[in-house]
């Protein structure tokens, strides 16, 4: 009759397809009976293709084969993956009444156990032969497991130094960085040199090496990390009321400014101060050079990218007209500015600018302009 | 001498192949039926302009070639599968090493694929090409409408003042137009078939695409990236005019407002408006009882911060993501399906009271979530920080939705 893949494949296609009924006569609901009357259909397209080539290797009516067959063998140990698996099923039991990652730390459990359990079953079964059947195990699961541990244990080490050069303050981390290369290119050198070290010696100092750092970062991700001051951006001083967008002065939001990354390759515009103090604008498309308004997408995340042709470090602001902040629990009119961090000539900066109001809301409209040099202003016409 | 048990295999194969063969006969011809349709306004074999045309010429290249190969490919296959298919048979003699075929099947597949890459990366760079456009329009997707805006610029004939519409892009016909796409929220894509490939809309980036028609008429098109609950609602139009009728549209779109005529339902209408859709919908040169402008602030309501403009909302003739018809089914068939030399004045009239689609309209204004699904569950707004994906359901009474519908018709 129907060998046992048909008869997985004929089951599920008919659970689909109850479940389909169910789900549309139950919940009246129009997507999830079309998603379950797929996999029905889906289900049963394959149950017919498996029914025509009979699971493709097993001759259903070789009776004989139930107790000739690798799978009819007895197994030559205990496996431990079933017990891990179901471990990993408690973790995940616990993870959904706890914490997120505990669930996540018992999904990954169950998927490591169960692909283990399965390699483990396989190979099993692949001959009557122990040390054959151990041999098809490694081949198919160490290509596997290796980089894995490789990986988790590359990941906890450098997890783990992270959390200590977080910890430490700023020049310890340099003294600690630097004495850690040390030691470890020093036990390396070791190790080259002396082939005669024994190898268990070699292990365990690396064993007590990598314990230490493990432990090391432990305590020191318990601690929690040093405290670690926030560059100020120009966005920030202006949110403060700081008039820096309107200052040819030096602040520390401009220190490093060239830090900022620069999206050039997705423009909106390029502003340009000339070193005739114009500002020159230039779009992809079809707007002469010299038109004196630049239109932007109201609500549009826009990159612009001003270019500082001049001979001084010069900053591009942006007259947003005013916002309403509160002030000593009233609310409050304040200008409302925007701009990048002083460029220094012939450098670029890039802008990202958000506005939610047209430029009609205000009788001045938008505008740039270029701190200290009075000619430099384009209105900005924002629909 | 075959055992019974043989004997019985084989009759219920050849019962299965019966039904098998007449489901395949069945799926293939209505595939091939499907190739058919006349009614398909988004047919890529059908092109309306030279971006079109282009990717048109190369899949005359590329789709016998590959329709060839696979026919080839799936023939073995089958063979193969019916011929060789285990039957309880010996495993057969195991050969390795046949130099001149391996090289052989290397070098085709690499001919054929140097065939097919010449013309293809030739098609590409073409269609890339945006030096020779000479207008510029910005569309933006959100979920789930794309809003159309002419910058102030030279090109398009010039533009003094900007223009905002959405669902429907209009260009001038045999006008190289190019387009600047981006999003306003999560990843959509631009497809008009009949006139370009598509062109994904991604949040943060500018991409360009080129579009020109050939004749004036409303190319279909909708949003090709899964963006979402509504994605299938999300569709979109470009509407090709001759130079003269696109010149009559701009004046259209940059009228200065009209107020309604006191004491009309339209005039109620307005100050429905003011109360209930102002807050997101911009209508220019709506002013309040103060004689301030009235400016809607959607990037304070809705997640993806715009709300579409709608200042000339008859001038249009679709709306809620061009996904049902502001006009009637006969008057819509009087636009769509005028010959070009009429198309622009028809489509310069409008929507008027007689043929408003007040069915699709009244629903929408009723309850839009219930017409177009804008968010599964209202808990999962929390991740929007409160603001509405799409538009919300006003709760609106008949009275009020009488006075919008009146407002709306003309705004134009």
């Amino acid at each position: 009759m129907f060998t046992t893949g048909s008869k997985f494949l004929i089951g599920a296609t008919v659970l689909a397809t109850v479940s389909a009924i169910a789900y549309g006569v139950a919940q009246d609901g129009v997507m999830g009976t079309v998603g379950l009357a797929s996999a029905a259909v889906a289900l049963a397209f394959l149950a017919g293709v498996n029914i025509y080539v009979r699971d493709s290797n097993v001759w259903d009516d070789e009776i004989s084969a139930v107790e000739t067959a690798p799978a009819a063998a007895r197994p030559p140990a205990d496996s431990i993956w079933p017990m891990a698996f179901a471990l990993g099923a408690v973790v995940v039991t616990v993870g959904l009444v706890t914490y997120q990652a505990v669930f996540i730390v018992g999904i990954i459990l169950m998927l490591a156990a169960g692909a283990e359990w399965t390699a483990e079953a396989w190979a099993e079964r692949a001959s009557a032969d122990a040390t054959f059947n151990a041999e098809v195990r490694s081949r198919i699961a160490n290509p596997l497991e290796f980089p894995l541990a490789a990986a988790i244990g590359i990941g906890i080490i450098v997890y783990a130094f992270s959390r200590i050069m977080l910890w430490l303050s700023k020049t310890n981390t340099v003294v600690f960085f630097s004495v850690m290369g040390a030691v470890i290119l020093g036990v390396a050198f070791l190790l080259a040199y002396r082939p005669g070290i024994k190898s268990r010696a070699a292990f365990g100092t690396i064993a007590v090496g990598a314990l230490a750092l493990v432990a090391g970062g432990a305590a020191a991700g318990l601690d929690g990390e040093r405290e670690i001051k926030v560059h100020e951006t120009t966005e920030g001083v202006s949110e403060e009321g700081g008039d820096i967008c309107a200052s040819t002065e030096e602040f520390e939001a401009d220190e490093k400014a060239s830090q900022s990354v620069g999206a050039t390759a997705a423009v909106a515009a390029t502003i340009t101060l000339t070193d005739a103090g114009e500002l020159v604008f230039d779009v992809n498309g079809p707007v002469e050079e010299g038109t004196d308004s630049l239109t932007l997408p109201r609500s549009n995340p826009n990159n612009v990218l001003f270019v500082n042709e001049s001979d001084e470090d010069r900053r591009l602001s942006l007259d947003l007209g005013t916002r309403v902040v509160e002030e000593d629990g009233a609310d409050e009119e304040v200008p409302f500015l925007v701009c990048t961090a002083l460029v220094e000539p012939d450098g670029e900066q890039n802008k990202t600018i958000t506005i939610g109001a047209p430029s009609f809301a205000f009788p001045d409209g938008y505008s740039f302009f270029v701190p200290g040099v009075e000619s430099a202003r384009l209105e900005l016409v924002v629909p | 001498m075959e055992s019974a048990s043989t004997v019985s295999t084989m009759s219920r194969r050849a019962k299965l192949r019966g039904p098998a063969a007449r489901i395949a006969l069945v799926a293939g011809l209505g595939a091939l039926v499907a190739g058919c349709a006349q009614d398909a306004p988004q047919d890529t074999w059908d092109p309306a302009g030279p971006n079109a045309e282009m990717i048109n010429d190369l899949d005359w290249i590329v789709f016998p070639i590959a329709g060839i190969v696979g026919l080839i490919v799936l023939t073995f296959v089958a063979i193969i599968v019916v011929k060789f298919r285990d039957r309880g048979q010996a495993i057969p003699e195991q050969t390795h090493g046949k130099p001149a075929l391996e090289i052989g099947l290397t070098i085709l597949p690499a001919l054929i694929l140097i065939g097919i890459a010449i013309p293809t990366v030739g098609t590409i760079m073409a269609l890339n090409e945006t030096d020779d456009t000479e207008c510029i329009v910005n569309v933006t997707g959100q979920q789930w409408w794309w809003e159309v805006d002419y910058a102030q610029q030279d090109g398009c004939g010039g533009i003094p003042e900007p223009i905002v519409t959405s669902g429907q892009m209009v260009i001038p016909v045999g006008t190289p137009v190019l387009v600047r796409g981006t999003s306003r929220d999560v990843i959509h894509s631009w497809w008009i078939p009949r006139l370009n490939g598509k062109r994904d809309m991604v949040p943060g980036r500018v991409h360009t695409l080129r579009l020109e028609a050939d004749e004036p008429g409303i190319y279909a098109g909708q949003c090709t990236e899964f963006c979402g609950l509504s994605h299938a609602n999300m569709r979109m139009e470009v509407v090709a005019l001759e130079p003269d009728d696109f010149e009559a549209w701009k004046a259209q779109q940059l009228a200065p407002y009209q107020a309604p005529a006191a004491g009309t339902l339209a005039a109620t209408g307005e100050g429905t408006y003011v109360a209930q859709c102002a807050r997101c919908h911009q209508v220019n040169g709506l002013e309040d009882a103060d004689g301030a402008p009235v400016i809607a602030r959607p990037d304070l309501q809705v997640y993806s911060g715009a709300a579409p403009n709608l200042s000339y909302f008859m001038t249009r003739n679709t709306f809620a993501g061009a996904s049902w018809d502001l006009l009637t089914d006969e008057c819509r068939a009087d636009v769509w399906e005028a010959p070009p030399e009429e198309f622009g004045e028809r489509y310069l009239e409008g929507v008027t009271a007689d043929c408003l689609n007040s069915v699709d309209l009244r629903e929408w204004l009723r309850n839009a979530p219930a017409k177009k699904p804008m968010y599964a569950d209202a808990e999962k707004l929390e991740v929007t920080d409160g603001l509405v994906r799409g538009m919300p359901n006003l709760a609106l009474s008949e009275d009020q939705i009488d006075e919008l519908i009146a407002y709306l018709l003309e705004r134009k």
